[in-house]
C-alpha cells in the first residue's frame, strides 16, 4: 500500500515538477520542497528499525495459495481463508495479534536491478511489495480487449477496463479527442502548448496558477476582480499555502479516495490549528484558501440547488465547533481573510456538499491537532484504484471528486484562491455582519455560486484533471501516465493551461468528422463536363 | 498491346464524365479497373491511362497527343477518385511526353516548399494520422521496436532519419515517462534537408517543450543534410559531434530510425551506402518502415513502372477517399504531393537526378519491403521480430480506424502455410491471419509480374516485419533490424 501511495504522490510530485510553471517565487518554493527528480526515487522509506524481509520471487508471485477445501476458493493469506472458512461453518481461527511487541517488518525486492531492492528503500507491507514486483517485474497477462494495454496485475486492469475507452481528450485549443495517442501528438504540436510554455518561466517546474484564466473566464469576476489582482495577494498567500499543500497532499491521494471525510477533517484541522498556533496571517490565510476552495467546488456544481436546511444547519455546527478554536487573533490578522470569512465559505462547501461530507463529517470535526496526513487506511491499492475507476466512470459523482481533486491538488495556485478570497472578502464587505446566522437569506448557494461558475469552469476543470493525475495516472503503476501528463498539461501552463484536459465531456464530438470543408466545391467537376 | 483499345470517340462519350462522386468509394476496387462500359460508375481513368502509357513507350506520338487531350478533358483534381487519378497521371505523363519531367518537378516542388510552413505540416501531417493509420502504423511499430531494444537503457539516442516530422516522437516520449523504471536520457538527432530546417527548428522546440512536460530529459539535435549526401563519417560526426564533451551521447544506446528515408535515395549503390552508414552507428536497432511499392523499375521498363504506379497511387487516392471528407483540404495537399511524386517517379530519370541535386529535392523510388529486407540483410543486418506486444499495440491502433486496415504479420509465420510459430502472436491475427498474409502476398506479386525483380524473387514469402493492407493490399511495410 505504501508503494502505491508513495508512487502516486511522488508521481504528482512530478506533474509540477515536468510542467513549467508560473514565476511566482511562492511556487518556487514549494518547488524547492518538491524537487521532481529526487522525488520519483522515494518510495519506500521504512522505519530504520524494521525487520526487513527478502522474500522469493516465487513467494512473491504466488498467488491464492490459501485454498478452501469446500469450495476451491484461494487466499492470499491464512487470515482469510480463516475468515471465509467460517462461511462453510467450518472451524476457524485466527491468529491473534500480539499488539506491539511485533516488530515492523519492511520487504524488500527480490529484483537486484530495482531500487527497492537496497533495504533502505524497502517497501513497508507485503501486499505493496507483491503488487510491486509483480507491476513491475512481472509479466503483464492482462490484457485490455479494447486498447490492447497489459497489465500484470488482475485488478489493475480491471479497474482499467471499466473506465477505458471512456475517456475523452480535450486540448486547450478546443479539439477533442477520443484516442490518446491522437491527443498526444496533437498536444506537443499544439500552439496552446507552445504559449503555454512560452509564457511560463521555462525552468520554473511549479504549475502556475489557474487563475489567469478565471478572470476572463467570467463576467462575474470580472466584475469584482480590482481587489484581488491574482498576482498581488497570491504571493502574500502562497508562502503558507505552500509548505500546507504539499504535505497534505504527499502521503497519497490514496487516503483521499478512502476516506474524503476524514481529509476534509484534516483540512479543518490545519486550519483551526495553524491559525490557533500560528502567529500572523498564515493560518487564517490558509484556512481561507481551503475555505474557498471548498466552496467553489461545491458551489460549481450546486449552484441551482441550495442545500437543504437541516443538513446545512448540521454540518454547520459541526463546523463551528471545528471553528471554534479559533483564536481571536486571526481576526486581527488580516488583509485577505477577515476571519467571518473562513467559517463562512467552509460552511457552504460543507453544507453543499453535506450529500458527501455532512453526516459523517462530526465524527471528524473534532480534528487531531496536527496537520499531517491521515494515516492512509487499510483499503488496498487495488481497491483504491478500483473506486477511482467508478468514481471515474460516474460522472455525477462530481462533488465528490472536485472535493477531492481540490484537496489533493497541490499545483492549485495559490493567485486563484487568493482571487476568491478577495472576491470573498469583497461579498462579505458588502453583505458584512453575522453572516452565519443569516446564512439561509443570503442564499449562499447562489451568492457563492456565482464565483465559483468562473472559477468553476478554470477550477473545476483543474481539479478534475489533477484528480485524474494523482488517481488514475499514478496509480496504473505501469502506463496511465497521460492523466498525470495531462494534469500537468492543465495545471502546469498558465494561461489557457487550466482549461480541462481530462474532462469528460459528454456526447463525444467526432474529430474525425468535424473538419473544416474547404472551399473548392465541385466547380471544377462540372468545368470538365 | 493486349489491352483493347477504345475506339476515341466511342471513349468519349461513354465515359463523359463520370457523373458525382456518389460515394463511389464503398465498391472502389482496384482491380476493377478494366471492367468495360458498365455504367457511370466504371474506372475509366486506369484503362486510358494505360493506354496513354503504352502509347509513349512505343512514341506514337498522334495516339499520345489525342488520348492526353482526352485525358485532359475528363480528368479533374477536384472531382472523384477516378478523375483525381487521371489528373494526377496526365501531369506525369505530359511531362514524360514533352520530356519536361524535372522542369515540372521544380516548379512543383518549389511551390510545395514556399508554402511548406510549420502550420501547414502540422495541419496535413496530423490530420492525415487522425484518419488513417497509413503513418501512424509505422511510427508504432518503429517505436514498439525502439522501446524495446533499448528497454532499461539510461540514455538513449535516436537518430531520426525519416520524413515524419518528429510525429512519431510525442507519443515515444510519453512511453519513456511511462516506462517502470527511471525516465532515460534522450537524445533525438534528426537529419533533415535543408528546405526543412526552419519548420524543423519549430518541431524541435515543440519537442523540447513536450519532453520537459512530459519529464523525460530531452535533448533535441537537427542536422541540416540529406542522408545520400552525407557520408558514413559525415553522418557519424554530425550524430556525434560534441561526443566527448556530452557525456549524454557517450555510451548512450543508439536507435537509427528511418520511416519514409530509404525512398529517398537514389537507387541502388547508395541505398547499400546508407546501410552500410547505418552500421558505423553501432545502433541496437534500424527501423525500416516503406510505402510497399516498387517504383525502382523505372528506366528500361516504363510501362512496368507506370503500371505499379498506378496500382500503388490507385489504392493509395481510394485510401484517402474513404478517409478523408470530400472537400478536406489536408486530402488535396496529399494528392498533390503524390501528383510530384508521379512526376518524380515517371517523367524524371536517373539522370535528371544526378544532374539536378538541388532542384529535384527528392526521390521516390519505394522499394518493397521483400527488396528493403533483402539490401538490409545483405548490409549485414538481421530482422528482429516484433514482440507480442507491439503487435497488439498495432491491432490496437488500427481498431480504432475505419474498417478496411488489416494488419499482415510476417513475423513468425512463413507466409501463413504452417506452423503459427509459438501460437501467439500468429494464434491471434484477425480473421486468421496466416490465410490473408498468403493472399496478400500472391496478390501483391501479381500486379509485379512481368515488372522487374531485382534478384531478390525468391524471399517473398520470407519478408520480415509488419504488413498494413488496406483493403487486402499491402501498403506499408514495417520492420526493425539489427546489427
Amino acid at each position: 500500500m505504501p508503494v502505491d501511495l508513495d508512487n502516486s504522490s511522488t508521481a504528482s510530485g512530478e506533474v509540477s515538477g515536468s510542467s513549467s510553471g508560473g514565476n511566482n517565487p511562492s511556487q518556487q518554493q514549494q518547488s524547492t520542497a518538491a524537487t521532481p527528480k529526487k522525488k520519483r526515487n522515494l518510495p519506500g522509506m521504512p522505519d530504520p528499525d524494521a525487520e526487513v524481509i527478502a522474500l522469493s520471487p516465487k513467494t512473491l508471485m504466488a498467488t491464492n495459495r490459501f485454498v478452501c477445501e469446500i469450495c476451491n476458493k484461494g487466499f492470499q493469506r491464512d487470515q482469510n481463508l480463516q475468515l471465509h472458512r467460517r462461511g462453510h461453518n467450518l472451524p476457524w481461527k485466527l491468529r491473534q495479534r500480539s499488539g506491539n511487541e511485533v516488530k515492523k517488518r519492511v520487504y524488500v525486492c527480490p529484483e537486484a536491478s530495482c531500487v527497492h531492492h537496497d533495504p533502505s528503500r524497502a517497501l513497508g507491507d507485503l501486499t505493496g511489495i507483491k503488487k510491486h514486483f509483480c507491476r513491475k517485474h512481472g509479466e503483464k497477462k492482462w490484457k485490455c480487449d479494447k486498447c490492447s494495454k497489459k497489465y500484470a496485475v488482475q485488478s489493475d486492469w480491471k479497474a482499467h477496463s471499466k473506465i477505458c475507452g471512456t475517456r475523452e481528450y480535450k486540448c486547450d485549443c478546443g479539439t477533442l479527442f477520443s484516442r490518446r495517442d491522437s491527443f498526444i501528438t496533437h498536444r506537443a504540436f499544439c500552439d496552446a502548448l507552445a504559449e503555454e510554455s512560452a509564457r511560463a518561466h521555462p525552468h520554473n517546474p511549479t504549475p502556475p496558477p489557474p487563475s489567469n484564466r478565471s478572470p476572463g473566464a467570467d463576467p462575474h469576476v470580472d466584475s469584482a476582480p480590482a481587489t484581488a489582482p491574482p498576482s498581488a495577494p497570491s504571493s502574500s498567500v502562497s508562502p503558507v499555502h505552500s509548505p500546507e499543500l504539499p504535505k497534505t497532499q504527499d502521503p497519497s491521494p490514496a487516503p483521499i479516495m478512502e476516506q474524503p471525510v476524514a481529509r476534509a477533517a484534516t483540512v479543518n484541522a490545519s486550519c483551526s490549528s495553524s491559525s490557533s498556533t500560528s502567529s500572523s496571517s498564515n493560518g487564517s490565510t490558509t484556512s481561507t484558501v481551503f475555505a474557498s476552495l471548498f466552496a467553489s467546488s461545491t458551489t460549481a456544481s450546486e449552484t441551482l440547488h441550495p442545500p437543504p436546511p437541516q443538513q446545512e444547519t448540521h454540518s454547520f455546527s459541526d463546523l463551528i465547533r471545528a471553528m471554534a478554536s479559533h483564536p481571536d487573533h486571526s481576526h486581527t490578522t488580516v488583509e485577505l481573510a477577515p476571519p467571518p470569512i473562513e467559517p463562512i465559505s467552509l460552511c457552504l462547501s460543507t453544507s453543499n456538499g453535506s450529500s458527501i461530507f455532512g453526516q459523517e463529517r462530526r465524527h471528524y470535526a473534532p480534528p487531531p491537532p496536527p496537520p499531517p496526513p491521515p494515516q492512509p487506511p487499510s483499503m488496498s491499492a487495488t481497491a483504491l484504484l478500483q473506486k477511482a475507476a467508478q468514481m471515474g466512470s460516474s460522472a455525477t459523482n462530481a462533488s465528490l471528486l472536485r472535493g477531492l481533486g481540490i484537496v489533493s491538488s497541490s499545483s492549485l495556485s495559490s493567485s486563484s484562491s487568493a482571487q476568491l478570497d478577495g472576491w470573498a472578502q469583497r461579498h462579505m464587505e458588502a453583505e458584512n455582519s453575522s453572516v452565519i446566522h443569516h446564512h439561509h437569506h443570503h442564499h449562499p448557494g447562489l451568492g457563492l455560486g456565482l464565483l465559483p461558475c468562473d472559477g468553476g469552469s478554470g477550477l473545476k476543470e483543474l481539479m478534475m484533471g489533477s484528480t485524474s493525475s494523482s488517481v488514475f495516472g499514478p496509480k496504473h503503476a505501469t502506463l496511465d501516465f497521460l492523466g498525470l501528463g495531462m494534469a500537468a498539461v492543465g495545471a502546469g501552463p498558465s494561461s489557457g493551461g487550466l482549461s480541462a484536459l481530462i474532462t469528460s465531456i459528454g456526447g463525444g464530438l467526432d474529430v474525425a468528422a468535424s473538419f473544416g470543408a474547404g472551399e473548392f466545391g465541385g466547380k471544377d467537376i462540372g468545368s470538365s463536363s | 498491346m493486349d489491352i483493347p483499345l477504345f475506339p476515341p470517340k466511342d471513349h468519349h462519350h461513354s465515359f463523359f464524365p463520370p457523373t458525382q462522386p456518389l460515394d463511389t468509394s464503398t465498391t472502389t476496387d482496384p482491380t476493377a479497373v478494366a471492367a468495360p462500359n458498365g455504367g457511370s460508375t466504371d474506372k475509366w481513368a486506369a484503362p486510358l491511362l494505360r493506354e496513354c502509357a503504352r502509347a509513349i513507350a512505343d512514341k506514337d506520338t498522334a495516339r499520345i497527343h489525342h488520348l492526353l487531350w482526352m485525358l485532359n478533358e475528363l480528368s479533374s483534381p477536384y472531382g472523384d477518385s477516378d478523375q483525381k487519378l487521371a489528373a494526377y497521371f496526365l501531369q506525369a505523363l505530359f511531362c514524360r511526353a514533352t520530356r519536361s519531367g524535372p522542369r515540372c518537378h521544380r516548379t512543383l516542388s518549389s511551390v510545395a516548399d514556399r508554402s511548406h510552413s510549420f502550420d501547414s505540416a502540422r495541419k496535413h501531417v496530423l490530420k492525415f494520422q487522425e484518419v488513417s493509420p497509413w503513418t501512424t502504423f509505422g511510427h508504432v511499430a518503429a517505436n514498439g521496436a525502439i522501446l524495446e531494444a533499448l528497454d532499461g537503457e539510461p540514455r538513449i539516442h535516436i537518430i531520426d532519419l525519416g520524413s515524419t516530422l518528429c510525429t512519431q516522437w510525442p507519443t515515444l516520449l510519453e512511453s519513456l515517462a511511462t516506462r517502470h523504471d527511471d525516465t532515460p536520457h534522450l537524445t533525438l538527432t534528426v537529419v533533415v534537408p535543408a528546405a526543412a530546417a526552419a519548420v524543423m527548428k519549430e518541431i524541435g522546440q515543440r519537442m523540447e517543450k513536450f519532453a520537459r512536460l512530459m519529464g523525460v530529459p530531452f535533448e533535441f539535435r537537427a542536422v541540416a543534410g540529406r542522408l545520400a549526401d552525407l557520408t558514413g563519417d559525415q553522418l557519424a560526426l554530425a550524430v556525434n559531434h560534441n561526443a566527448t564533451h556530452d557525456s549524454k551521447l557517450a555510451g548512450a544506446a543508439v536507435a537509427v530510425n528511418c520511416v519514409g528515408a530509404m525512398r529517398k535515395l537514389p537507387r541502388g549503390s547508395d541505398r547499400a551506402a546508407a546501410i552500410e552508414k547505418f552500421r558505423s552507428l553501432s545502433p541496437r536497432v534500424v527501423t525500416v518502415v516503406e510505402e510497399e511499392a516498387d517504383f525502382a523499375a523505372g528506366e528500361g521498363n516504363f510501362v512496368g513502372c507506370f503500371e505499379e504506379c498506378l496500382r500503388y497511387y490507385t489504392v493509395y487516392f481510394d485510401m484517402l477517399e474513404e478517409s478523408f471528407a470530400a472537400t478536406s483540404n489536408e486530402r488535396l495537399m496529399l494528392e498533390r504531393e503524390s501528383g510530384r511524386n508521379m512526376v518524380r517517379v515517371l517523367a524524371c530519370d536517373d539522370d535528371d537526378e544526378d544532374g539536378n541535386n538541388d532542384a529535384v529535392s527528392e526521390w521516390e523510388r519505394r522499394e518493397r519491403g521483400r527488396q528493403w529486407a533483402g539490401r538490409m540483410k545483405e548490409g549485414g543486418f538481421a530482422p528482429v521480430g516484433f514482440s507480442d506486444d507491439v503487435i497488439d499495440d498495432v491491432k490496437a491502433l488500427l481498431k480504432r480506424y475505419r474498417t478496411g486496415w488489416e494488419l499482415v504479420n510476417n513475423n513468425n509465420n512463413n507466409n501463413g502455410k504452417q506452423d503459427q510459430g509459438p501460437g501467439l502472436a500468429g494464434g491471434q491475427q484477425q480473421g486468421g491471419g496466416g490465410g490473408d498474409s498468403n493472399l496478400f502476398l500472391n496478390h501483391g506479386f501479381d500486379h509485379n509480374e512481368g515488372n522487374n525483380d531485382h534478384g531478390n524473387g525468391g524471399g517473398d514469402d520470407q519478408t520480415p516485419g509488419l504488413f498494413l493492407t488496406w483493403k487486402d493490399e499491402p501498403v506499408v511495410w514495417a520492420s526493425a533490424w539489427k546489427p
